[in-house]
């Protein structure tokens, strides 16, 4: 029950007056290198707290993320911070409050075309080091009959390409959203070395996406 | 008021009557006949009834436009279809007013669109709406639009045998290409033995070669195949594309949002019908999309006696015994919806004797349909899907499964789409006992479409996953080596099947798939112990797993033996619970077993199939190990798997570290020797476990351990180790493997 009290989630993309600035001077420091590499999120750039695992939960439409966070921050054997971001980049203001991200995770609403192209402009303010097993895909709606297949396809190409896991949620039923959190849970407990004899490498290059065949297809063999 | 609730489904007055499931059917027919004259006395002054009175009796070559009256009378309709949904004659009314343009082509799909029927749809507006059909005046776009409707209306119209008389017409739409796909749908669902003709199937045929290979096209001609194979000579793909396209119309949720409202009416209307209904299904028939139809008959209730005592069928809704089953066995009517089929034991038992392949095609693909339809295409992504409701359909597709002990393979194809976005716990009991059912599945495929999605599921899923998951698995495997000893002949090492399974499988494709399998529960196993740190419950499903493979050759007739992998072997050996140990120590006996029998017979028979020299290898290797570690106490012996540095086990301090996994000072076994060691000298105040090791206080230890129920320990001792009593240390005992 003490960890629990640790355990804290934390909005980082505030909006406001604060946020206009951030959109301008992110616009005029496109070219800028430096300006670039400062918002690069970086696995490695801080110590790991003791115990301690940092989940990063990124959605465009930020209402699963919400309830997923709450679930996760009941979590008690670990401490568990929970930050939230529409999508990245992240504000330069909180850098120094932030703790070290162990997992990265893109919530695709696949009934919104614009959630998938969000989490995809997002991808690149990611160093390259989080590719190594610290980021993970969770798409939401994709049994719904509106969804066509080729969104589905796409956002499988996309994990596939960048070898990593993509996990699907029920995002509408508490069953589905317990079973959610508990699978980042599972994944971030590696992701942030708390579990002997495994790292972010191995789990996902055992549970990472690939494009499956189209199970449709007529085979005429 | 009272008067529209009546048009559009019996008054509750009687529908309480027809509740009653004691009633005989005749005084249901009264009461039904009292109702419809109390009905036809409230009709008069009802607005709703002067608005289809109105349609009925609109001349030809009204103007639309500007005609308030018009307007007036279909938006009171559409009110009255959106809410409740119209009554039987007010669906005949409204479909020929639509059908026969009396107004034009404009109002023709506003009204298709707002006919949902509240009961059924009577067959005789559907065939007069056909036969407009053929006029030629219908755009393109409404015709469509008018097949679509059928199509989602199939199983409510009320009947099908005039639908079925006039086939050949139908049939004669398939050449208009628009309306080629819908038509072969309706024809698929119509299809019977004696529509099966020549020139239908050369026709179909030349529209294949016109249109390529069609899925719409291949589904009716693989119907046409079964029911006629010498006419259709063309190959069908086994796996074929999910069959007609899902007609996502502006219907099917409006559909069952009118059946959802006014579900108990529907269900006691429709109940008339049936002489087969149980109490039970009424509750279900709520929700009128997912469960199953009741059975009926295809035939006119009143036409039914003469037509069929003049061609002979009996509809199955008529049988009541097994007796009269066997009785009409060969002149057997299904009934229109199959569906009904998997509530019905009697029809279980019709499909499971006669075998009738059109009868499991037709179950198939409305099973195929049904699933794809409720869980992969749900109208609001699975939000307000009624678990309760998933939950007993799937119960009872798996209770299916279980009387006809085999799986279906529309639920197999439906299992391989659904996984791949299944979150893991949506309906898990359920979706793990369908995986458990399916059939063998060829060694070239089961990577794609098994493996890869269990396997991301299985790393990111909770630990009570991957012990369900490893329960579904055994599960898989026992019923695949029990189809393999059913279904093996003798002296034919090919796979022989029936045609009920529709898989030609031979012995050495059928060994891949199970060696695949194994294997791959192999690699699930090592690193999902990694993972949950070797934790017990986990190695129990794993252990439960290996107890299947252990035994393939002598308890299922395969000559195949696959040894645990290392990281399922160590883990159980050096286990901290004696439980595992001791179902280590079975397995290895039963191995043991059925590798000798193995060898004998291929001495004795000189079969053509042997095991290969590596599976003894391993065997030896693992047994030489168990032995050396648990008995003769020389753990980190050059040539193990697990060696460590001399300097290191030095460094560590540990007092003659080989005997650290010997029967006494196993972690497992520790507790049982302090407990041996206080009984055997009660009177010593100075522990010494090494004292045990004499020869005489060794066997009195295993006796010991053996009535502590470590039977398994006890059958491994007795085939692996012979000792020779001599007096002295217990190091004299000597290994013993009759292995190469």
């Amino acid at each position: 029950m003490t960890s629990d009290a640790r355990s804290e989630k934390k909005r980082e993309t505030e909006t406001g007056p604060e946020g206009i600035d951030r959109i301008e001077i992110r616009l005029d420091l496109f070219t800028n290198v430096n300006w670039t590499r400062m918002s690069l999120l970086k696995p490695f750039s801080r110590l790991p707290g003791l115990n301690t695992a940092s989940i990063l939960l990124v959605e465009n439409e930020e209402q699963f993320q919400q309830s997923l966070a709450d679930a996760l921050v009941e979590e008690t054997a670990v401490t568990v911070n929970v930050r939230l971001a529409k999508s990245l980049p992240l504000p330069m203001k909180n850098e120094e409050g932030r703790p070290r991200i162990d997992l990265v995770v893109f919530i695709i609403n696949l009934t919104s075309e614009l959630s998938f192209q969000s989490a995809e402009a997002s991808l690149k303010y990611l160093d390259p080091g989080y590719f190594l097993g610290k980021v993970c895909f969770m798409v939401t709606n994709a049994r719904n009959a509106s969804v066509p297949t080729e969104r589905l396809d796409t956002v499988r190409k996309l994990a596939a390409s960048l070898h990593c896991p993509l996990l699907f949620a029920e995002d509408q039923t508490p069953d589905g959203v317990a079973n959610a959190t508990e699978r980042l849970l599972t994944i971030l407990k590696v992701a942030a070395g708390l579990v002997p004899m495994a790292t972010a490498l191995y789990l996902s290059n055992l549970t990472r996406c690939t494009v499956p065949p189209d199970i449709d297809q007529p085979s005429f063999d | 008021m009272a008067a529209k609730l009546n048009l559009s489904g019996p008054s509750d007055s009687d529908q309480s009557s027809l509740n009653d499931q004691s009633v005989s059917s005749r005084s249901i027919n009264r009461s039904l006949r009292v109702a419809e004259k109390q009905r036809r006395k409230n009709e008069a002054g009802d607005p709703f009834v002067l608005a289809l009175k109105y349609f009925s009796d609109v001349e030809a070559g009204t103007p639309v436009l500007g005609n308030d009256d018009l307007e007036r009378n279909l938006v009171l309709v559409e009110k009255v279809a959106y809410s409740k949904g119209l009554s039987p004659e007010a669906i005949s009314i409204m479909l020929e007013f639509a059908m026969s343009l009396r107004m034009g082509t404009i109002l023709c799909p506003r009204v298709l669109k707002c006919l949902i029927p509240a009961t059924v749809v009577p067959q005789e507006a559907v065939v007069r709406a056909v036969v407009w059909l053929g006029v030629g005046k219908i755009p393109f776009g409404t015709q469509v639009l008018f097949i679509k409707w059928v199509l989602t209306m199939f199983d409510m119209i009320d009947a099908k045998d005039h639908l079925r008389a006039i086939y050949g017409f139908i049939f004669s739409f398939v050449t208009e290409e628009n309306l080629c796909p819908y038509i072969c749908h309706l024809l698929y669902l119509l299809t019977r033995k004696e529509s099966v003709r020549v020139f239908r199937v050369r026709k179909l045929l030349e529209l294949q070669s016109k249109l390529g290979r069609q899925p719409f096209l291949l589904h009716l001609l693989s119907l046409y195949k079964v029911f006629c194979p010498e006419l259709v000579t063309l190959s069908i793909p086994s796996r074929m594309k999910s069959g007609f396209r899902n007609h996502n119309s502006p219907w099917k949720s409006v559909l069952i949002g009118v059946q959802k409202r006014n579900g108990s009416q529907v269900a006691s209307s429709i109940g008339l019908a049936f002489t087969i209904k149980d109490k039970t299904n009424t509750r279900k028939r709520k929700h009128c999309h997912l469960e199953l139809p009741a059975l009926s008959s295809v035939v006119n209730k009143q036409a039914q006696t003469e037509l069929s005592s003049s061609r002979k069928v009996v509809p199955l809704v008529q049988l009541h015994s097994f007796a009269q089953l066997l009785e009409n066995m060969h002149h057997i009517e299904l009934p229109a919806q199959m569906g009904s089929l998997l509530g019905s034991s009697l029809a279980l038992q019709y499909l499971d004797c006669v075998q009738d392949e059109s009868a499991l095609l037709r179950l198939n693909f409305w099973l195929g349909y049904a699933l794809h339809e409720e869980f992969l295409f749900c109208g609001d992504g699975g939000a307000s899907q009624n678990s309760e409701e998933a939950l007993q359909f799937l119960n009872k597709l798996l209770s299916t499964q279980h009387f006809l002990q085999e799986g279906f393979s529309s639920s197999e194809a439906f299992l391989y789409k659904f996984l791949s976005v299944w979150d893991g716990s949506l309906l898990r009991p359920q979706i793990l006992g369908l995986l458990s059912n399916i059939p063998v599945v060829p060694s070239s495929q089961i990577r794609q479409l098994l493996f890869e999605p269990l396997m991301q599921l299985f790393f990111t899923s909770s630990m009570f996953f991957k012990c369900g998951l490893m329960e579904c698995l055994n599960n898989m495997l026992l019923k695949w080596l029990t189809w393999h000893s059913v279904y093996a002949l003798e002296d034919d090492l090919d796979i022989s099947l029936n045609s009920h399974t529709s898989i030609n499988m031979t012995l050495s494709g059928f060994k891949d798939s199970v060696m695949e399998l194994v294997n791959f529960v192999g690699r699930l196993a090592s690193v999902g112990l990694q993972l949950e740190g070797c934790h017990s419950l986990l190695l129990s499903f794993i252990l439960d797993f290996y107890e299947t493979v252990c035994d393939t050759f002598l308890k299922y007739g395969l000559p195949l033996v696959v040894m645990p992998p290392a990281g399922v072997f160590y883990p159980t050996l050096f286990a901290a619970d004696p439980v595992s140990v001791d179902r280590l120590a079975y397995i290895m006996y039963r191995y043991k077993v059925n590798l000798t029998s193995a060898k004998n017979q291929e001495k004795v028979t000189e079969q053509a199939f042997h095991i290969s020299r590596q599976t003894f290898r391993e065997f030896n290797h693992y047994v030489v190990v168990m032995v050396n570690c648990l008995w003769n106490s020389k753990m980190f012996q050059p040539g193990m798997d697990v060696q460590l540095g001399e300097e290191l086990l030095l460094k560590s301090n540990v007092p003659e570290y080989w005997t650290s996994f010997d029967l006494i000072h196993h972690p497992a076994f520790l507790s049982y020797a302090v407990d041996f060691h206080q009984r055997c000298w009660p009177g010593r105040k100075d522990m010494d476990l090494n004292s045990i090791k004499h020869s005489k206080p060794w066997s009195w230890y295993l006796e010991y351990l053996f009535t502590q129920g470590y039977d398994g320990l006890k059958q491994f001792v007795q085939s692996n180790i012979s000792r020779q009593l001599t007096a002295g240390d217990g190091q004299d005992n000597s290994l013993s493997t009759q292995q190469r």
